[in-house]
């Protein structure tokens, strides 16, 4: 069976992109459209990685980004930021959620800044995922 | 009765960030959430003769609200905030009402009517069918103008008009929720000419009298909450005297109890709450009755 890859974002469009890259490379892709079903997902699919999306309604991917490496039957699953929010206002939120007095969270195993090319993202997948 | 989160809804014409900003003083009150939406209202992608559906001014549509969105949100990420987005193709109230229900928001704050009043009369007012429909208070958000079309921050020094009606009371309860960020708020009745039941001066004098110590009380209530409260007593008509004593009182925003009327009525009949929104210069903050 192979690999689940769960991607997480609010635009139709960029998750038919992001599954497609995800099929083309050998893996089987579930979707989310916000972090909440993210979460939901995550938990009942347990999936080898994933695509995650920062501004999305609900739940932002921060705050499923923190749920995930704080839960520890969970923060073993590897995180590819996936946005057009720049990585340096992610690790800057991170950071203030710290110091309002969150768990610190480590940084995030990729990140990579909207729009990425096919070739890209799949070579990004494949670093995880072999 | 907590705002812990907010929608806010934008056309980016007459509602920008700097407005958003004014009203992060809520973080004081519990607010760690704003939802961003805009709707693209139908007409500007539909099909056209020969045209067909614009599906390509749709995503220059979107596209164009999604990076204004990216850089309002990393400036709210960094402080800490949670952030939500919606870019949607729709009726404007439709989409609005939709998108509070679903976020479960505490508050919609959006920018006065575009339509014109030959267009409300034939389609209604969206201010008025999202107050109608909604069981969410809608802030009317309107640039003050003291030291140019500054956003100052509304709740500092809020009106809150009071007719005693149930939804008054509860804008009383929403106002005492908020006590960590007003300074300082004016509440006034507004006796009607009819109130006036006699013509005699010690008539008048006795419904002003009757009124203030109802004011009064309010104050005390509010006192007791840790919000300085003045009383005032205003006669004539609701909606201008309202407007007056919030420029006398020098306020920062209108806060009223918005009855709940059939929409037949809200759009042809004379609403308190549809004549503030409209004409007055202040901000205004309307508050639904309790659901059921």
């Amino acid at each position: 069976m192979s690999k689940k890859v769960l991607i997480v974002d609010d635009d139709p469009d960029v998750r038919l992109f992001n599954t497609t890259v995800v099929e083309e490379s050998g893996y089987t892709p579930i979707e989310a459209a916000n972090g909440e079903d993210g979460l939901k997902l995550v938990k009942q699919e347990s999936p080898d990685l994933v695509v995650l999306d920062v501004l999305m309604p609900k739940q932002s991917g921060i705050r499923l980004y923190r749920e995930l490496k704080t839960n520890k039957s969970l923060q073993r699953i590897p995180v590819i930021m996936l946005s057009g929010v720049a990585k340096r206002t992610f690790l800057r939120s991170q950071k203030a959620l710290t110091e309002f007095g969150d768990k610190p969270v480590p940084e995030p195993d990729s990140y990579l800044e909207k729009p990425v090319e096919p070739e890209e993202l799949a070579q990004e997948i494949k670093k995880f995922l072999g | 009765m907590e705002i812990k989160k907010l929608l806010f809804v934008t056309r980016f014409d007459k509602l920008r960030f700097d407005a958003l900003q004014s009203l992060m003083d809520l973080k004081k009150a519990a607010l760690n959430h704003v939802v961003f939406l805009n709707v693209i209202e139908r007409e500007k992608v539909a099909m056209r003769r020969g045209k067909g559906y614009e599906k390509s001014a749709e995503i220059r549509l979107r596209e164009k609200a999604n990076i204004r969105f990216i850089d309002w949100a990393e400036t709210l990420f960094e402080q800490g905030m949670e952030v939500g987005v919606y870019i949607v193709v729709g009726s404007f109230a439709g989409q609005v009402i939709q998108a509070a229900e679903k976020e479960s928001v505490d508050l919609i704050v959006l920018s006065p009517e575009k339509k014109g009043r030959l267009e409300q009369l034939y389609s209604g007012s969206d201010i008025t069918e999202i107050v109608h429909r909604s069981h969410t208070p809608v802030l009317v958000y309107k640039y003050l103008t003291r030291k140019g079309p500054l956003a100052e921050n509304p709740f500092e020094k809020p009106l809150l008009a009071t007719n005693w009606s149930d939804a008054s009371h509860r804008a009383i309860d929403y106002l005492k929720s908020l006590k960590d960020v007003i300074r300082e708020v004016d509440v006034v009745h507004v006796a009607s000419e009819k109130e006036l039941k006699e013509t005699s001066a010690m008539g008048i004098q006795k419904t002003r009298k009757e009124n203030r110590r109802k004011l009064e009380d309010l104050c005390d209530e509010l006192e007791a909450e840790g919000i300085l409260a003045k009383p005032h007593v205003y006669i004539g008509d609701t909606v201008a005297e309202i407007d007056k004593a919030a420029r006398e009182c020098q306020s920062s925003m209108i806060i009223a109890g918005s009855p709940r009327k059939s929409l037949w009525k809200e759009r042809w009949g004379t609403s308190i709450s549809k004549g503030l929104a409209e004409q007055s210069i202040f901000p205004v903050l309307l508050i639904p009755p309790v659901e059921g």
